[in-house]
């Protein structure tokens, strides 16, 4: 057979993943050069962004295993709150020594990422809903054991997790968010774990067939993913100092976005530590560059969302195979399909105009809220 | 095989079935849909249990609950599907379910550059076959090379004695057709038994040596390749015979 070599699409395939978001990363780094240069561009700033994205690390790690597999995992963040409760409890009540405390809350985390997998392998569950109503059922726990308290003022040690620094070298978080990472990495490429990961998502039936123990490995996927979601829960108590059950509430959607930021596939089987890791740097980034512009806070959501648009386009974009394009955009803008939907489009807008028309011709005097 | 029955609730989907296989043979399994061949072969390769008769294996009785338990025989199948990971590439594929490790520490991590040499090398050395790349995701390589690295993880254990291949040239071009006949040729030659599921009589019979006829859960007869005719086949496979 013929051996010549390699495309230079196949050469860049592995690298593709971190390409998308180190594009975007530099974007922000040269349009915050221009705009904000001298107070974007502190070692202060930087840390700041460090900081906050390490909270992320973690649970962007196991979220790449996850969704390797064509999973998902929408409980994380009441997880992380349940967890960390559980932990401010036992150590405000009890007077547990932090170290057990923490070990506690991670091996929490890792339990109930173990009944989400139970519930997605033994009682057929798909991992949406299933995910989605044990968000339910730990967040309801959360709000029963903590009511609406907010549990504050923990010992230094863990305060030191979440927010503390070794002088001359790295924060904490950030060390604990890139040695998780650098693990994530290593069970990736080098153990069974990873290697099976991708193969189930990659072909369940073949994984199967191959004489994988494909449920074996995906609740061993979700175990991993609620440990670390307790990790996040402990390094997030660290950071505010305090905790209430309704913390983290996005945490499902955040690490998700990065993960497929990332470059690993929502479609299974294809996966990128690395670009995981860029991926939550990206977001990161981008939240504090629209802090440092002075940006209302909303318009974060907006600007998450648009990243998220973009880079699953682009990625979608790059891996399909047969691109003749001939005619370019406006051509495929301009297929009888597009030019229905173009024209759906300009019938709801053109509706939504009347509408506002005839309440505005109809209007009363101005009514206070509230 | 000895008497394999296998019933699924009320249907009867193998009924009394007997197949032998010798090794540097290639035994072809021809029948129409629904005739039980894929049954047959998920018996043989341990997939299902047959619910009653017998199976040996040289002269030890065969006794396998799980497609582990007749890997481990020396029993394997590439199914048509191929139970390729598209996304891995070829060398993870050809080791997976038994990947090569290496202890760090009394730790086992996943030994990638030995599992690539040796993949190379029974891709070469069994099959003859050099892949243009060693590193690209097995969904981008053809769809012969895609089944030489299906048949190179089945062949990759020395102790293999029996190859089960379903469907192997149904989704390849006339060319890729050709490769893959002269693999299975290939195979025969280093004595494995060779058991060949397919719906394309002509590469039956331009490979096998004794075609095996299913029909309707039965076997409609078992005929020497050299003294048989497409006609005659044919005819076994649709009953043909039987109302003549």
């Amino acid at each position: 057979m013929s051996s010549e070599s390699p495309t230079v699409k196949e050469r860049l395939d592995p690298y593709l993943a971190i390409i998308g978001p180190m594009i975007m990363i530099l974007a922000i780094l040269l349009f915050m050069g221009v705009m904000e240069p001298a107070r974007y561009f502190r070692v202060s700033n930087f840390s700041i962004i460090f900081i906050e994205a390490a909270l992320y690390l973690p649970m962007a790690m196991a979220m790449t295993f996850v969704i390797t597999q064509r999973g998902i995992d929408l409980s994380i963040g009441s997880i992380a709150a349940l967890s960390a409760i559980l932990m401010a409890y036992l150590l405000k009540i009890y007077g547990i020594p932090v170290w057990a405390a923490v070990g506690f809350a991670v091996l929490t985390g890792a339990l109930l990422g173990f009944v989400n997998g139970m519930v997605i392998t033994r009682f057929k569950v798909p991992d949406l809903i299933g995910t989605l109503a044990m968000d339910l059922v730990y967040r309801g726990f959360a709000l029963v054991l903590a009511k609406g308290l907010v549990l504050a003022r923990f010992p230094d040690e863990l305060k030191m997790i979440g927010r503390g620094e070794i002088p001359g070298f790295l924060p904490v978080p950030v060390i604990i968010g890139i040695s998780t990472m650098f693990v994530g990495y290593v069970l990736l490429t080098r153990t069974w774990f990873g290697r099976y990961s991708i193969a189930i998502g990659s072909n369940p039936e073949s994984a199967e067939m191959s004489g994988i123990a494909v449920d074996r490995y995906r609740v061993y996927a979700y175990v991993l993913m609620g440990a670390m979601a307790g990790l996040a829960g402990v390094m997030l108590t660290g950071k505010l100092n305090a905790i209430q059950a309704t913390s983290a509430p996005y945490f499902n959607l955040h690490v998700i976005a990065a993960v497929v930021v990332g470059g690993t596939s929502l479609f299974g089987g294809r996966a990128s530590m690395l670009g995981s890791f860029a991926g939550v740097l990206l977001l990161s980034m981008m939240i504090n560059a629209l802090v440092t512009l002075r940006i209302e806070f909303f318009w974060q959501s907006v600007a998450s969302g648009v990243v998220i648009i973009l880079s699953v386009a682009f990625y979608t974009w790059v891996q399909k195979k047969d691109r003749d394009g001939s005619g370019g955009l406006v051509a495929g803008l301009r297929t009888p399909d597009n030019i229905k939907l173009f024209k759906l489009a300009a019938w709801l807008v053109a509706l939504i105009g009347v509408l506002l028309a005839f309440g505005f011709l109809f209007a009363g005097g101005r009514v206070a809220s509230g | 095989m000895r008497g394999i029955v296998k019933r699924f609730g009320g249907v009867t989907a193998l009924d009394d079935v007997d197949l032998d296989a010798w090794s540097g043979e290639v035994l072809a399994i021809v029948g129409d849909n629904g005739a039980g061949k894929s049954t047959l072969i998920k018996i043989l390769t341990g997939v299902y249990q047959p619910s009653a008769g017998s199976m040996s294996l040289g002269d030890q009785p065969l006794q396998m609950n799980s497609h582990s338990d007749a890997i481990d025989l020396g029993i394997d199948a590439v199914y048509q599907t191929l139970a390729l990971a598209d996304h891995l590439d070829p060398a993870a594929n050809m080791f997976l379910g038994s990947e090569l490790t290496r202890r760090v520490l009394g730790v086992p991590f996943l030994d990638n550059r030995r599992m690539r040499a040796e993949a190379e090398r029974v891709l070469l050395e069994r099959l003859g076959v050099t892949l243009r790349s060693m590193d690209v995701a097995t969904e981008s390589l053809s769809g012969g090379q895609r089944q030489a690295v299906a048949i190179a993880r089945a062949v990759y254990h020395d102790d293999l004695r029996v190859l089960v291949m379903d469907e192997p040239t149904a989704a390849l071009g006339p060319q890729e057709t050709a490769r893959t006949l002269k693999l299975i040729e290939a195979l025969k030659e280093q004595g494995l038994a060779i058991i060949l599921i397919s719906h394309s009589l002509d590469d039956v019979f331009a490979v096998s040596d004794r075609i095996h006829v299913m029909r309707r859960g039965r076997c409609a007869g078992t005929v020497k390749t050299a003294d048989s005719t497409v006609a005659e086949v044919l005819g076994l496979i649709v009953g043909a015979e039987a109302a003549a």
